[in-house]
């Protein structure tokens, strides 16, 4: 099985950089943006199979921009990460998201979220 | 939720609202009772003052009647003395008349012959002491009777000179030469064709006008006389002066032929009755004690059915006062408490929703850093894996180690803080809640084994199926049954019923014999943050989060709780769901 290219996008630097070094340990292939405009221009330049992405971010909030990347890739797999619950009255997660992961992450639970992702775009 | 019309306080509520209400409920006695003792009053007075008019109305009515009744009484009586007196004293100088026609003076002078007519006139007429003849000249010439009075001159004398004016003369009551009070009654004869007269005199004891007096039918106090013009008691009386005084009692000449008056002494109030005697200066008096007021008081003294009938109807307004006043009172006392038991609710309620978002709000921020540290720490955590050995490696991974620990505890907590103020989306579906239990039983199953708890279940079959949030139900029930393992101690019993409260809610009881929860801990149970479980067991979230929820499902829980027995969570359920749609 080939290497998941999985990237974050999280205004959180230090979050997202020590994130993404950690999945690379866990051999995924791992490219963390830390805002919306990079994320957008990471995303035409070399698409990612799993999005790991903010809810709550300077310019544009996550679901505005999961909105955005689905219209023009709708085949990435969106996985949420949030510092909120993932039931919220205000911000629902969309239903076609692929799944919600509260932080503080737990390391396990978001690499087999992950792989799902992945298999689900194998199986399409 | 519909918690209106539901009067009963949830024990929780009455639990928490209990030092205020014993206050509250002190100060309140005495308001309400001054409230009833108002109302009584008022009402008291609204229905008594219409009552009162109309009692002094027919008493004012009743007492004219009265007073007309008794003078009429007084009238008839007075009327009745009046005639008798009067046609007494008229027989009588109807006789003298007579006997002046009938014989001549020569016949009249002669003693024997006077003797013998006296003594027929006696007979006839009764009553008269003796009998005189006497000529112009006032000499009396002849006379029959009990004194030797022949040959008296009574020119000098006022009864003397009255007569031979006026041809009759009825005279007030004197002792005179015989030292006897009598009356004296003298009829003029003319002499035809002579300027001389003489005149015919007949004396009658007041022993006869006192007879007359005592007929009158009198009460105690009452008094009857004879009076002159001058104001001299002619007859003796009872009250006002002995015969020939002057009466004690101002007396006026009546004006008519009948009159009365009032009149007060020491006090009393008397009606004076008085009525003038034809012929002569003589009033017939008549001064009476028991008048109309006197005979009202009576009226009811005598009558003791009417007093009773009174007294009762009294009491039984006072008591019907009394029922409708405490009634009413009562009425707005309940109305009052059950206000203030939904007003202490909804501060609670919305105490708990400001507490939580707070709550939230703190989480979601600390939340941010903690997950840096938590992927600091991780990464540290997976190079020092990664790499060979170096001087206090294990210890570096120790440290390592407890500082993910300590984030993982962090973030329990954060994440209950949040799912405790997370505007819950509840998604309806129709439930068994039998199966619904179940289910989390599955979760537990590990727990109860480990712990060698016994379980006890007892779920009703045929339940009907409820209208709810699967997740956030089992939720609750998760929490609580979570609680009920903690207190036991192993060994001990869970035992988990369902069953129907009523038509529209089922219940679902959880049972343990664990170790209770004091008094003073089970007003608490609810608040957030409020824990009793050892430091990081519990996050003191669990039940307010499940209250939280049960109010959002239009359900609700209920807790009994003995020391050292056990506790009992009652947890209701809405059949059909009428779900609270404001924010938590």
């Amino acid at each position: 099985m080939s290497w998941t290219k999985v990237l974050i996008v999280d205004d959180e630097v230090e979050f997202a950089a020590a994130l993404s070094e950690r999945l690379l340990l866990r051999d995924y292939d791992t490219k963390a943006v830390y805002n919306v405009d990079d994320a957008i221009a990471a995303i035409k330049q070399d698409p990612p199979e799993v999005l790991l992405l903010d809810l709550k971010m300077p310019g544009m909030s996550g679901i505005e921009l999961y909105r955005t990347i689905k219209e023009f890739n709708p085949s990435i797999e969106v996985i949420f990460v949030t510092g909120q619950a993932c039931q919220n009255g205000d911000e629902t997660i969309p239903r076609e998201a692929f799944a919600c992961v509260m932080k503080p992450i737990d390391i396990d639970e978001l690499t087999k979220q992950i792989d799902k992702a992945k298999q689900s775009i194998i199986k399409k | 939720m519909n918690r209106n019309g539901d009067p009963a306080l949830t024990p929780f509520m009455q639990s928490i609202l209990r030092p205020f209400t014993n206050i509250v409920n002190a100060i309140r006695k005495d308001r309400y009772k001054s409230l009833k003792l108002r109302l009584f009053f008022y009402i008291g007075t609204l229905a008594g003052l219409p009552l009162l008019a109309i009692a002094m109305i027919s008493y004012f009515w009743v007492f004219n009647i009265l007073k007309d009744e008794f003078r009429d009484h007084l009238r008839w009586q007075m009327e009745d003395s009046q005639r008798s007196i009067e046609s007494f004293l008229q027989e009588k100088l109807a006789g003298l008349r007579f006997l002046t026609n009938a014989y001549s003076l020569d016949e009249l002078s002669d003693d024997t012959i006077l003797h013998t007519i006296f003594a027929k006139f006696r007979k006839e007429f009764g009553e008269i002491v003796d009998l005189g003849l006497i000529n112009a000249e006032g000499i009396q010439l002849s006379y029959a009777g009990p004194y030797h009075l022949k040959g008296r001159d009574y020119s000098n004398q006022d009864w003397f000179q009255e007569v031979s004016i006026r041809g009759v003369y009825i005279s007030d009551v004197f002792t005179g030469y015989r030292k006897m009070p009598h009356f004296a009654i003298a009829v003029r004869k003319e002499m035809p064709g002579k300027h001389a007269f003489w005149v015919l005199r007949a004396t009658v004891d007041v022993e006869t006008l006192n007879r007359f007096l005592s007929s009158i039918q009198m009460k105690e106090y009452d008094d009857a006389f004879i009076i002159n013009k001058d104001g001299i008691l002619q007859t003796s009386s009872r009250f006002h002066g002995k015969m020939l005084e002057r009466a004690a009692l101002k007396f006026p000449v009546p004006a008519q032929d009948l009159s009365f008056m009032d009149y007060k002494r020491d006090g009393v109030r008397l009606e004076v009755g008085y009525a003038h005697i034809k012929q002569s200066s003589w009033v017939l008096g008549m001064v009476v004690q028991s008048t109309a007021s006197s005979k009202m008081i009576e009226l009811f003294t005598k009558d003791v059915g009417t007093l009773y009938l009174i007294i009762v109807l009294v009491i039984m307004g006072s008591v019907a006062n009394s029922i409708i006043t405490s009634s009413v009172v009562n009425r707005v006392q309940e109305a009052e408490q059950r206000r203030e038991a939904a007003i202490a609710e909804t501060e609670h309620t919305s105490k708990l929703a400001s507490i939580g978002r707070l709550a939230a709000g703190i989480a979601h921020e600390i939340n941010n850093p903690l997950a840096v540290i938590n992927e600091k720490a991780g990464l540290m955590k997976d190079i020092l894996q990664l790499i060979g050995d170096f001087p206090n490696k294990e210890k570096f991974l120790s440290i390592v180690f407890s500082i993910t620990d300590s984030v993982d505890r962090c973030r329990t907590i954060t994440q209950r803080l949040l799912g405790f103020a997370r505007r819950m989306d509840v998604s309806l579906e129709i439930i068994d809640i039998n199966e619904t239990i179940k289910e989390v039983i599955g979760f537990l199953e590990k727990e109860i084994l480990y712990r060698n708890v016994r379980l006890d279940m007892n779920l009703s079959e045929n339940l009907p199926k409820i209208e709810s949030d699967r997740g956030l139900f089992q939720q609750v029930f998760l929490n609580i049954a979570n609680n009920a393992i903690d207190a036991l101690k192993d060994g001990g019993t869970l035992a988990i019923a369902t069953g129907k409260k009523d038509e529209d809610t089922l219940q679902v009881i959880i049972r343990d014999n664990g170790h209770g929860i004091p008094k003073e801990v089970l007003k608490h149970i609810f608040e957030p943050f409020f824990t009793t479980k050892e430091k990081g067991k519990g996050t003191g979230l669990g039940l307010s989060i499940s209250y939280g929820i049960m109010q959002k499902l239009g359900g609700t829980i209920l807790v009994e709780s003995e020391v050292d027995k056990g506790s009992a969570f009652t947890v209701e359920v809405p059949v059909k769901a009428s779900i609270d749609l404001r924010g938590l």
